[in-house]
């Protein structure tokens, strides 16, 4: 069974972030070899004064595979780990969502989306995830972190928000690579260009800095444009984090 | 370089893509700490806009770290 476990506001500012909190949460599920987890993808919300977020308003999702009987355990585990380790100050939101058990899925995601350009309440978190039945609970401060958690869930869900926590490493600091050699990652599940055109699996790829993917049409896609570096061998180039930033 | 906010906070007068300007505060800037790697936006470390003091504002963002400015008399 997949679920979704989707969490926010659980860092201060000096504290580690909220994506370190979820590596650590997936860590331990597999240890504990309650199931295998995806990647994590990062997912920005509403910047606005009514909000009370530490420094950037982002939550972090990750899908995980557990058996059927495991779902109560991972939420009493992760709900209590949040309960230790989220910093002071924080106000941490935990959401487990079942998308094959949601007859509504297109209201979660719609929430998430809205949460990207409105200031929205904990009522109607609590209100919609309820109705959905999906799990939303606080675990500490204002508990306001629960509709970031929420919305986390619902934008993984969409297929089509977020970048992927962490770059992508290959075993040797390679200047460029093939299409095809790109794929064999396995983070990379599609390369593809941001202005549509097609690349070929020979096609040449110059690997900026800490190249990263972002989440696209369900896929983890590594996004390429033309090759600005005057070395005519590449085609394309890995998007800079500047142009990231709208993901 | 900064201007006071609504809220009395030190916002960054040049919005969200002044990367050469951010680059130079942050530079010169002794309470610069790098965040997370997710949270980092640009390439260049050394940047208030991968600093993990600076907060997000709707046009730009403020430092959480160096004073804030006084209103003038």
């Amino acid at each position: 069974m997949r679920i979704a476990i989707s969490i926010d506001d659980t860092d201060n500012l000096e504290s580690r972030g909220t994506g370190e909190i979820a590596s650590l949460i997936a860590e331990e599920l597999q240890q504990r070899g309650w199931g295998s987890c995806s990647y994590i993808t990062r997912h920005q919300l509403y910047v606005h004064p009514d909000i009370p977020y530490t420094s950037h308003n982002s939550a972090m999702c990750f899908y995980a595979e557990v058996g059927e009987g495991w779902l109560e355990p991972v939420i009493e585990y992760v709900s209590g780990f949040l309960e230790k380790e989220s910093a002071p100050g924080s106000d941490p939101g935990l959401c487990v969502a079942v998308p094959a058990k949601m007859a509504a899925r297109n209201e979660l995601i719609a929430f998430g989306r809205r949460a990207k350009g409105e200031v929205i309440g904990m009522d109607e978190a609590y209100d919609l995830a309820r109705r959905l039945g999906v799990h939303l609970s606080q675990h500490g401060g204002t508990g306001q972190g629960v509709i970031g958690a929420l919305a986390g869930a619902g934008l993984r869900m969409s297929g089509n928000d977020g970048r992927l926590k962490g770059f992508l490493e290959f075993g040797q600091p390679y200047r460029m690579l093939r299409v095809d050699e790109l794929l064999q990652h396995p983070v990379v599940d599609v390369v593809k260009s941001v202005t549509g055109e097609a690349l070929k699996d020979e096609d040449l790829v110059v690997l900026g800095e800490k190249p990263k993917t972002v989440l696209l049409e369900g896929e983890s896609v590594l996004l390429v444009a033309a090759s600005q570096s005057g070395n005519c061998e590449a085609r394309w180039q890995t998007l800079h984090r500047k142009q990231l930033k709208a993901y | 370089m900064w201007h006071r906010d609504q809220r009395g906070n030190r916002e960054f007068a040049h919005g969200k893509e002044a990367w050469g300007l951010a680059a130079e505060v942050a530079g010169g800037c002794g309470c610069f700490v790098a965040d997370v790697e997710e949270e980092q936006v640009v390439e260049e470390e050394l940047s208030c806009y991968n600093c993990r003091y600076r907060r997000w504002s709707v046009e730009s963002f403020t430092c959480l770290r160096l004073p804030p400015l006084h209103v003038a008399a």
